[in-house]
């Protein structure tokens, strides 16, 4: 039984309605257009459009199947007031072929019964919700369809006859729901709404009388709204340490740009000088209409004087983050870092790579034991001649150079950690005798017998590093 | 009249001495704590402020090994004054092995560059920014801009630069070429040497290197056999074996 999804307004004319059978449908009208639904579509669809709504507030959620959630507390400034930035919303939406009715109140559920069952473009101010909720039917807040019903059955067919019942009474009769949702309606119950991005105040938002393109405007224009978001960061004493800036096309699409402290901070020109080479790569298309700034991992940061001696090495750190930041912009995080020590036996494990202010932990290397300056990524494999096994060897081969061995010292045994194998697959092949070996040259190498010497084995010999 | 003589003269030279250091009469110095090396730097010991610039020879133009443990030995005492960073190009640095050597290398910022002018360029960045203490870099060629740019570097943040010579991909006619290093306050050639190790004890002796200073600016040049004690808690950071100088010293005749 197939039937129709949703009409259009020619078709709602002419008396057809959504759930009716399409036989039906095609009987009354036989040149109506049919085409198949596309439910996962639309809510892609619908996800775009509420990524799209980010250039209006950074709180948007989306409401399946066809409708938006706002949260347009302490942005409405920005346009000029609700009712421009509702009308301003509307119009955008309209000219990019998405008609839409809008209404504003101060909850999520107020403002979804007014705008579906409410006059389009309503604006309730705050404590107007009961007023306006009152003449609305009871399916304007959400319940359950069986609970609709039977309030239907038993006349309560406006929210306002639900108010004026004893609330005791409602909760028994009907179940909790219909209680929370009226709460919810009329602001005394909490809702917590599932945003695309997490509600965050420290917004910036600067919109242009026309489309700007040129790499020198869009420069400039960052720099302009982070000095307005650092100022607003700055009167509230607090630093934040992801900016996250982006530039809002004519033809809908918004690339973010990401900036990322090591210290959290509101520091304008850092910050601009972080954003300045990625805004380079922006494509600003047919061209930018809006830019907005966002600043999230926001902490309190009281003003610091700078001291004109020595700092301590705490605040050391601290004076490096503008030169870290700028090298892990530029060259990207992997190739920043800090070699910590790791509890390993393994000398290639030995030394782990973490972010660039990691403090040690645990006990470090053991300063006693020599090592080489230079480790090879991949030991090298040489030609060794050792003559007594479990002695050094007494000339190696390495790039095509025959090298002879004067001192020698070893052989330190290094095991490979079994307890992070599997059973079985440790043994005595995996074993590594090192040897640190000097030649008549003065050169100092680190090399490794692998196994142990088995006779009639010819062993395999590697140079693992350099000492200096 | 010969005092008041006296007098003029050593003012005169003091001047001669800011002039070609190019500094003031208080810059700071590292000192190696041996009169033998500290009497060819001027103001008795490694200029601090400057960029200074260690070449090896044979194989370790391109391992830089032991220019990487003598920077490594000479700089640790800078890791009090501020932060350090290293600058590479293939990123082969050890840090147990510059643990090993005395050298803080946990509290070292490592930096895997892309190119040789990234290196540079980096290399100049840490050197501007006040908090770094001493900043290394592995490079194979220095232009005379780079050089000059490194010096300015140097003179604006306070810290001290260190150009390792390395040719990490093998190849290349420049080795270790490039007009830049004119800029830099000393020049440093290293060469291992066999150890001598005592007959009491087993195993390998200290590490021996063979070092000449082959430029400074205010200074003479001069070259010795430098042993540099294992374990990091060696008084001075080398012990002065031998002293193989290029030049005979030549008494200073005093000026009329």
């Amino acid at each position: 039984m197939r039937r129709l999804y949703a009409v259009g307004a020619a078709a709602a004319r002419l008396s057809l309605y959504p759930g009716q059978k399409a036989t039906d449908a095609k009987a009354l009208v036989p040149e109506l257009a049919l085409a198949e639904a596309d439910p996962t579509g639309d809510l892609s669809a619908l996800n775009g459009l509420c990524d799209w709504c980010v250039r209006f507030s950074p709180a948007v959620a989306v409401d399946p199947p066809d409708g938006l959630f706002l949260d347009i507390t302490g942005v409405a400034h920005l346009f000029g007031g609700e009712a421009a930035m509702l009308a301003d919303l509307l119009a955008r939406l309209a000219v990019n072929g998405v008609p839409a009715r809008g209404a504003v109140a101060d909850t999520a559920g107020a403002a979804w019964a007014l705008v579906r069952f409410g006059a389009d473009r309503t604006i309730a101010k705050s404590g107007e919700e009961a007023a306006l909720l009152a003449p609305l039917p009871t399916a304007a807040l959400r319940l359950q369809p069986q609970t609709a019903a039977q309030l239907a059955r038993l006349g309560l067919s406006r929210i306002g006859r639900l108010m004026e019942q004893p609330r005791d009474q409602l909760a028994r009769r009907f179940g909790p729901e219909a209680l929370t949702r009226l709460d919810q309606a009329l602001g005394e119950g909490e809702e917590a709404l599932a945003f695309r991005r997490p509600a965050s105040p420290w917004f910036a938002r600067l919109a242009f009388a026309e489309p700007i393109s040129a790499p020198e405007d869009l420069a400039r224009v960052s720099l302009d709204i982070t000095a307005l978001l650092c100022r607003r960061l700055a009167e509230a004493s607090r630093g934040a340490g992801r900016f996250e800036l982006a530039f809002h096309r004519l033809d809908g699409r918004a690339e973010p740009l990401v900036v990322n402290l090591s210290f959290p901070g509101r520091d304008t020109g850092a910050v601009a000088r972080l954003f300045a080479p990625m805004i380079e790569r922006v494509d600003p298309g047919f061209g930018v209409e809006a830019a907005t700034l966002l600043a999230e991992r926001v902490e309190l940061l009281p003003e610091r004087q700078t001291s004109l001696e020595a700092v301590a090495p705490a605040a050391q750190e601290e004076s490096l983050a503008p030169f870290v930041d700028r090298l892990v912009g530029r060259l990207g995080e992997e190739r920043v870092w800090r070699a910590l020590p790791h509890p390993s036996h393994t000398p290639e494990r030995s030394a782990r790579r973490a972010g660039p202010f990691a403090q040690p932990s645990g006990t470090g290397w053991d300063k006693d034991r020599p090592r080489p300056v230079r480790l090879f990524r991949r030991p090298e494999p040489i030609e060794a001649t050792a003559p007594i096994p479990d002695d050094p060897p007494i000339f190696f081969l390495w790039r095509g150079r025959r090298r002879r061995i004067l001192h020698a010292e070893g052989p330190e045994r290094l095991a490979e950690e079994w307890w992070l194998k599997p059973p079985g697959a440790t043994g005595p092949v995996h074993v590594r005798d090192y040897y640190r070996v000097e030649d008549e040259t003065g050169a100092r190498y680190w090399i490794f017998r692998a196994g142990l010497y088995a006779p009639g084995v010819p062993a395999k010999w590697w140079l693992h590093g350099l000492f200096g | 009249m010969p005092a008041s003589r006296q007098t003029a003269l050593a003012r005169l030279r003091a001047q001669i001495r800011a002039l070609e250091t190019g500094s003031g009469p208080t810059a700071k110095v590292l000192p190696f704590g041996d009169a033998r090396l500290d009497g060819c730097l001027p103001g008795g010991g490694l200029p601090l402020g400057r960029w200074h610039e260690i070449v090896g020879e044979g194989l370790q133009l391109e391992t830089a090994a032991a220019p990487a443990a003598f920077a490594a030995r000479l700089a640790a005492p800078l890791a009090e004054m501020g932060a350090l960073v290293w600058v590479l190009r293939c990123d082969d640095l050890f840090a147990p092995g510059l643990a090993h050597l005395g050298f803080p290398a946990e509290r070292l910022i490592q930096v895997h560059a892309r190119n040789e002018a990234e290196v540079l360029t980096v290399l100049e960045d840490a050197l501007r920014t006040h908090g770094v203490a001493a900043a290394f870099a592995e490079a194979s060629s220095l232009s005379l801009l780079a050089g000059r740019r490194l010096q300015l570097a140097c003179e604006q943040g306070g810290a001290s630069g260190f150009i390792l010579r390395r040719r990490c991909f093998g190849g290349g006619k420049d080795a270790g070429g490039g007009a830049g290093a004119v800029a830099a306050a000393t020049r440093w050639r290293i060469a291992s040497l066999p150890s001598a190790p005592s007959p009491d004890e087993p195993g390998l002796g200290p590490l021996r290197w063979e070092a000449r200073l082959e430029r400074c600016r205010g200074g003479r040049t001069g070259g010795w056999i430098l042993e540099a004690e294992e374990g990091a808690n060696a008084a001075h950071p080398f012990r002065v074996v031998a002293d193989c100088g290029l030049a005979p010293e030549e008494r200073l005749r005093y000026a009329g």
